[in-house]
């Protein structure tokens, strides 16, 4: 009987194992036409899309809350909020964040769908935008921090976008339905990539969701490809010090994932937490004594324009090691509008750590910092 | 028939079989702590969610994190049943074997105790399975929200934090130590105000309003706006787990009597 009982356990033991490793693959599918082949459920970091039926897709955002889509002219559901209901195709949507808008670009709804930024015109690099402001097509609706609710009334959004959940009290006594499209622990890798997915069903626009997706894939698997045989591991860091605080990227966003996947050593791989995440100015600066590369977050426009400018402006970081004998990098002021072009993000970042993996590569999205500012036309003359 | 029943009511309540639960437990936890360490956001939405929901969304579809959790719960339940048959039999004994005097009650403790953890895990069972949770509630001061199927509405007053101003951590200087959010709860006849903070969460209407997150965390710098958001939830299983719990503080005073009466017994 003991025998019977412990063999019996084990065997659940093995089976619950060996289910467990099979990926679910055969998991239950919608059921209508193209849908039948994508999965009823996906999930995106801690965003989710839930395919209930075709005429109902639940989403669940950065907030943790549910939204409910549903097509335009289907009858108002009644078992959620009305705040929560989202009609789609959306065909009129408000964001906040470069990366969301860059990824209504990458799901080619752009055009047609944006009628609300906040961000003014003279500080957009992606030509769309800058035209439909020009028209008055696209809207300012204040700086994010101090909304025009006027004016966001006026521009009769059906969705906004938003990084902000103190605006969503507002917002539903405007009764605009609100997705939270950041999270309160930093995006990975595969949320980053996939984070399309999450916005595609409010659009119909799966298809090409699935395309940038493959598309970004398959410039990872030519990282790792290009970068496998690589003998020496950079050690990268990513952050910046300001006034009074110090910022970094933690080691489980998508930027820490990226290092590690380049054959490199990410220095705040035991950072936890929300992307641009506070430490302390000790941590970044032993951080910073063995680093070999630094990616800062001032773009040139920002200051960002040599490490002697970089060192002036936080004598703390003076003696780091990228600043003395390494290197390091800015981001040009269009590389945070330019999501859409992820893979080729992916591959320029690999491209600085691994240069000897990419002969005549040429930056687009950064740009090495020289040891000093060049001297100015006038000076050199005399 | 009957002779079958007696035979597998004993072997559920063998003790062979709870040291191999017991094992089995162990290593199916030390598989469910890398999965959790691993992939926290799968496990996050059973919070809100329910067990039932997520189950069939995210605990399916991750099967090769999640099965650890389900065979824990399978675990579980076989050892709640071997717990309660083993102790079922021995307090059947005890008060087959019961002599004149209160001293036999101090020995029913451990039992109690055993008693009081299969309640408690039903509660937590209950909990995951009946919750109703409203997640994603946020207040700003001045704005309210109601509780369903209730006229109460919840409104912030005031945001009232208590800030880091010692010498010996530099780094936490002005960070908000403790968020406390003042609350006007109203039921539609009466109004009253209420204190919610990290560890006190407030009741009304037959919900509990907890803390989820709030803003801002630090004195100047990038300000954001004042927030704070709630997760609301009517939990069935509260009640549960807190007989659960006075059934193990009953547990523990019979211990304490037990004590009590053998060091008399000792000294006279």
């Amino acid at each position: 009987m003991k025998k019977t009982l412990v063999i019996g356990l084990v065997a659940c033991c093995l089976l619950a194992l060996l289910t467990a490793g099979c990926r679910q693959e055969n998991t239950p599918k919608t059921a209508s036409g193209d849908e039948a082949e994508r999965p009823a459920f996906l999930q995106i970091g801690e965003f989710a899309v839930h395919r209930i039926s075709p005429t109902r897709t639940e989403v669940r955002d950065g907030a943790g809350r549910t939204l409910v889509l549903v097509p335009r002219d289907a009858p108002m559901p009644t078992d959620c909020p009305p705040n929560q209901v989202v009609r789609v195709p959306v065909q009129r949507i408000v964001a906040y964040g470069f990366f969301d808008i860059a990824v209504l670009r990458a799901l080619g709804v752009l055009e047609d769908s944006l009628v609300g930024v906040t961000t003014p015109k003279n500080r957009w690099y992606i030509p769309e935008i800058v035209r439909g402001m020009q028209t008055g097509k696209i809207s300012y609706v204040g700086d994010a921090a101090a909304i025009d609710y006027e004016r966001l009334k006026q521009v009769e959004p059906e969705l906004v976008l938003t990084w902000d959940p103190s605006i969503i009290p507002l917002l539903d006594d405007l009764k605009i339905p609100a997705a939270v499209t950041t999270t309160p622990t930093a995006m990975c890798l595969n949320a980053r990539m996939r984070f399309v997915q999450f916005l595609a069903p409010f659009f119909h626009k799966e298809k090409e969701a699935d395309a940038f997706f493959a598309r970004i894939d398959s410039a990872l698997s030519e990282i790792r490809a290009r970068t496998a045989a690589a003998t020496y591991e950079p050690k990268v860091m990513w952050g910046d010090i300001y006034e009074k605080r110090v910022m970094v990227e933690p080691g489980n966003a998508w930027v820490g994932e990226l290092v590690g996947l380049a054959q490199s050593a990410y220095q705040f791989k035991d950072v936890f937490g929300t992307s641009c995440i506070e430490i302390t100015v000790e941590r970044f600066l032993y951080s910073g004594k063995d680093a070999d590369i630094f990616f800062t977050y001032r773009s040139p426009d920002m200051g960002a324009t040599s490490k002697a400018a970089l060192a002036r402006m936080n004598p703390l970081i003076k003696d780091i090691k990228p600043l003395r004998h390494g290197k390091v990098y800015a981001p040009l002021p269009h590389y945070s509008q330019s999501a859409d072009k992820l893979d080729d993000i992916l591959l320029e970042i690999s491209a600085i750590l691994h240069p000897e993996a990419y002969p005549n590569y040429r930056l687009r999205y950064f740009t090495e910092l020289p040891d000093a500012d060049p001297q100015p036309q006038e000076e050199k003359s005399l | 028939m009957k002779s079958r029943r007696t035979s597998l009511w004993h072997r559920l309540g063998s003790i062979n079989l709870t040291i191999v639960l017991c094992i089995v437990l162990t290593m199916d936890l030390i598989w469910g702590y890398f999965c959790l360490e691993r992939k926290t956001p799968i496990f996050t939405p059973l919070n809100d969610m329910g067990l039932w929901a997520w189950s069939k969304t995210y605990g399916l579809y991750n099967l090769q994190h999640t099965g650890w959790f389900f065979l824990l719960l399978v675990l579980l339940t076989a050892f709640s049943l071997n717990t309660f048959v083993c102790t079922t039999n021995r307090v059947q004994q005890l008060f087959a074997s019961r002599r004149g005097g209160g001293q036999w009650l101090g020995k029913l403790a451990p039992h109690v105790m055993h008693y009081a953890l299969i309640v408690i895990l039903l509660g937590y069972l209950c909990s995951y399975l009946f919750t109703d949770v409203l997640t994603g509630r946020t207040l700003v001061p001045g704005s309210s929200l109601s509780l369903p199927d209730t006229g109460g509405t919840v409104s912030l007053l005031a945001y009232e934090p208590d800030y880091y101003h010692g010498k010996r951590l530099a780094f936490f200087d002005d960070a908000v130590i403790t968020a406390r959010f003042r609350l006007q709860l109203d039921d539609g006849n009466s109004q009253r105000e209420a204190v919610l903070s990290c560890t006190r969460p407030v009741r009304f209407q037959g919900y509990s309003l907890h803390l989820k997150n709030f803003a801002p965390k630090k004195k100047g710098g990038m300000n954001r706006k004042t927030r704070v958001d709630l997760s609301i939830r009517k939990d069935p299983g509260v009640g549960i787990y807190l007989v659960g719990m006075g059934l193990f503080s009953l547990g523990l005073l019979l211990y304490f009597f037990d004590w009590v009466m053998i060091r008399e017994k000792h000294s006279s």
